[in-house]
């Protein structure tokens, strides 16, 4: 295990956000056209963006 | 003198401003350099928001330079929360709780054009019955170009342990102790297992983190633009990630010990009806510590004597019950901590100061320990004299509850181990506590053999 301490350890965390913000556009993309569909479908009183799962 | 102040030892990472305590009041002064993004926050109406939605501890505003610092700007006077407590002394529902807090918050910030610039878990107290957050300079304006700036302490402080937690199945609070600033990503990404991967979310926000960040960063990755819609889709990842952690364990070795104490004859009512006899004439008593609270039947009882009551346990299954509990019943009074008395907390962090010990936190009138002296005479061979000298530390009097060597209880404890317990009598215990308090009455709990115990600390 590689602890790198002389890098701010906030700066990798830039970058992976970039990354990982990248992905959930595209996961969140689909998501949002599968509750849609599901809507158009099951005529479900839920919203398309609707994640309250609770 | 009169500008002597205590700067607070936990309050020095940040130079928007400090805690201090002057003349026993704990201030908050906002320094100079974070004038702009507070005087935002408090004119935009987001700082009233906040505090009518009893998510931010409200604060007095004073015009008066305590400190006589240069960098001065303002005073505040936030309301006084009763009993700090730390993370590793929540149960998973807690830390949960305060993790989704922190999310609400940063989403709410954005809506207003602010920001939280840190994310850690010491930033949320308990405080008249729920979790709130006290770090009033925390928001700062919102810059839509950059990413958040506190996402790794999020995923360290938050993401680490519960997800630690809720793939091992273990109560791992204590893991808070060993990394004050939060379980490193590739510690937590080694001890998770690989199935954890195949979660999209973890994947992203703990192995994808571990390994990027491990990289030194480039002037490119300075320069990579983010937006607001990013931001927003990253705390809905971050929701829907905590929402769907489970607790770990509902049921613990002590879950029935009510029901089946209940059953001894009229054990529960004599010791109910006694308690509450010195509860009536102990006006005096405003806080109160239930030591070994189980499911918080005694501590309910504190409650209803309008006595504001930590109940800790050593059992974090038993306080996340209670938790749960407390939040869906509104119970004001009742502050639920993870407490081992045979180890309480200790002072961690800077000059080992940062944190407080247990024992010199709480201060309260009233201790109760009600069916516990066994296990910890017996059960981790703890004299009395050691039991009496925790106490007394923090609280001035005792209700406490000695268990007869002939009781049940303590006869199973025996089945398995050597009885080397000839000290524990009733006279030795009464001796040892009486060097520490005056006994003032004392009861035989009903039949049980049991006997109550109401002591005032001497002096």
């Amino acid at each position: 295990m590689i602890f790198l301490l002389y890098i701010d350890p906030g700066s990798g965390s830039y970058l992976v956000q970039v990354i990982v913000a990248a992905v959930l556009g595209i996961a969140f993309f689909f998501r949002n056209i599968k509750n849609y569909i599901k809507a158009f479908f099951y005529r479900s009183p839920k919203k398309p963006d609707d994640k309250s799962e609770a | 003198m009169p500008n002597s102040f205590t700067p607070h030892p936990s309050s020095f990472r940040d130079p928007s401003g400090f805690i201090f305590e002057k003349d026993g009041v704990l201030y908050r002064q906002v320094n100079e350099i974070f004038k702009e993004d507070f005087d935002f926050f408090v004119s935009s109406g987001y700082y009233a928001k906040l505090v009518k939605q009893g998510l931010l501890i409200p604060h007095e505003t004073i015009q008066e330079n305590l400190t006589s610092s240069s960098d001065y700007y303002l005073t505040l006077k936030p309301e006084t929360i009763s009993l700090i407590s730390y993370p590793f002394e929540w149960s998973f529902d807690m830390l949960r709780d305060a993790a989704l807090l922190t999310l609400q918050l940063l989403k709410e910030s954005i809506a207003h054009g602010m920001v939280l610039k840190d994310a850690t878990p010491y930033n949320i107290q308990w405080h008249n019955g729920k979790l709130i957050f006290i770090d009033s300079l925390s928001f700062e304006k919102y810059d839509e170009e950059k990413p958040w700036i506190a996402y790794r302490q999020f995923c360290e402080n938050f993401l680490s342990p519960l997800l630690l937690m809720h793939y091992s199945k273990l109560p791992l609070q204590q893991l808070h102790l060993a990394y004050l600033e939060g379980i490193p990503l590739a510690i937590t990404k080694s001890l998770l297992p690989w199935r954890s991967k195949f979660s999209l979310h973890t994947y992203l926000h703990i192995h994808l983190h571990a390994k990027v960040s491990g990289k030194e960063s480039t002037a490119n990755n300075r320069t990579a633009k983010f937006s607001k819609q990013k931001l927003v889709n990253l705390i809905s990842s971050l929701e829907t990630l905590v929402t769907k952690l489970k607790t770990p364990g509902q049921q613990t070795a002590w879950s029935a010990y009510y029901n089946e104490a209940a059953q001894r004859d009229d054990y529960l009512d004599r010791k109910t009806e006694i308690i509450q006899g010195w509860l009536t004439k102990l006006t005096e008593v405003k806080t109160a510590i239930d030591f070994g609270a189980n499911d918080g039947m005694f501590s309910k009882l504190l409650a209803s004597n309008n006595i504001k009551t930590i109940a800790t346990d050593f059992d974090p299954i038993c306080i996340n019950n209670l938790y749960k509990d407390i939040k869906s019943k509104k119970e004001e009074k009742i502050q639920p901590i993870i407490l081992d008395i045979s180890n309480p907390s200790p002072s961690i962090g800077v000059n080992n100061t940062e944190r407080i010990a247990f024992l010199k936190r709480a201060k309260v009138d009233l201790a109760i320990a009600l069916a516990v002296i066994h296990h910890l005479a017996i059960g981790k061979n703890i004299s009395f004299e050691q039991v009496a000298d925790s106490f007394q530390q923090v609280c001035n009097c005792l209700i406490i509850e000695f268990v007869p060597k002939t009781d049940g209880k303590i006869q199973l404890m025996l089945n398995n181990k050597k009885d080397i317990y000839n000290n524990y009598t009733e006279e030795n215990f009464t001796q040892a506590f009486s060097h520490y308090f005056k006994i003032e009455e004392k009861f035989p709990v009903g039949s049980s053999g049991r006997v109550l115990y109401l002591m005032k600390k001497h002096g």
